[in-house]
């Protein structure tokens, strides 16, 4: 008489395992870097970075945080920017637990790291940094061994 | 024929200098039943160049953000500055005289409030 073999029944619960992750994934809000897996994902901030004689000037768009969610490190050359967005509808004051449903949830949340290596080492206690409108910019003075010094020629 | 392919050359690249791009902003769109919350991500925005409109049952957004010149040479660039523009289509039901909307910290909310004649209501059983 045939019998069930043992673990039949496992593909199908790993199969149904599989579309219960996909659901919750398509149901929650997205990582800050996005679903992509192109170019520059999985880079959370995006930033732009400029470099003049005496500044390394980096600025990052985190639309929804305020100054104490971004923690910014200076180590020599790198610099850290380090912080967390919560997900849109837990904000504080929204106390509210009725439920709700999302038509669209494009804007990432969760907590991010980005290291940035700059061309130069900076002087770490001069750092600057102010976040207006979403927009953080952060200064980064060069460390004067590394500013440009004007050599002056003398004549014999 | 040469003067067709001359002309339009210099007007074109003087809009190419005055227009900036527009970038359609990521949006979270939130049903709580009596409204329905918008919220997207508009950096650098600032709040007196935003325009929310609603009309024939469509929520538009406007943002404009003004160039950001940060001095020296370019190191980096992984992101586009420009404007930001989105519309949804709504639909009937909704108060458009109640819409509200306010911006902080490069994000802005909009309300859209659900008409009251549309949400459900619960009728009260007699007994006789």
């Amino acid at each position: 008489m045939p019998t069930f073999r043992t673990g039949f029944a496992l593909p199908l619960d790993e199969l149904r395992d599989e579309i219960d992750r996909f659901w919750t994934t398509l149901t929650a809000a997205p990582p800050l870097h996005g679903w992509g897996a192109g170019r520059g994902a999985g880079l959370f901030p995006a930033v732009n970075m400029r470099e003049t004689d005496d500044a390394v000037t980096v600025e990052a768009e985190l639309p929804g945080l305020d100054t104490t969610d971004v923690e910014i490190s200076v180590a020599g050359d790198e610099l850290v920017l380090k912080g967390a967005r919560p997900t849109a509808g837990a904000e504080p004051g929204n106390g509210r637990q009725k439920p709700v449903t999302w038509h669209r949830r494009e804007r990432g949340s969760g907590s991010f790291e980005r290291r940035l290596e700059l061309p130069v080492a900076v002087d770490a206690t001069q750092v600057g940094a102010r976040l207006v409108d979403g927009v953080l910019t952060v200064r980064c003075p060069k460390a004067p061994q590394c500013q440009p010094h004007k050599v002056e020629v003398r004549t014999a | 024929m040469t003067t067709r392919l001359q002309n339009p050359a210099p007007e074109h690249a003087a809009e190419r200098q005055e227009q900036t791009l527009t970038y359609q902003p990521n949006v979270d769109i939130c049903d709580r039943g009596e409204e329905v919350l918008f919220v997207a991500d508009i950096p650098g925005a600032r709040a007196a160049g935003i325009d929310v409109t609603f009309e024939d049952g469509v929520l538009s957004v406007h943002a404009a953000a003004p160039l950001r010149d940060l001095p020296g040479r370019p190191l980096r660039q992984e992101y586009g500055v420009g404007d930001y523009r989105r519309s949804f289509r709504l639909g009937d039901g909704f108060d458009a005289a109640k819409i509200s909307a306010d911006y902080r910290r490069g994000v802005i909310t909009i309300h859209v409030p659900r008409l009251a004649a549309v949400l459900p209501r619960k009728v009260e059983v007699r007994s006789s």
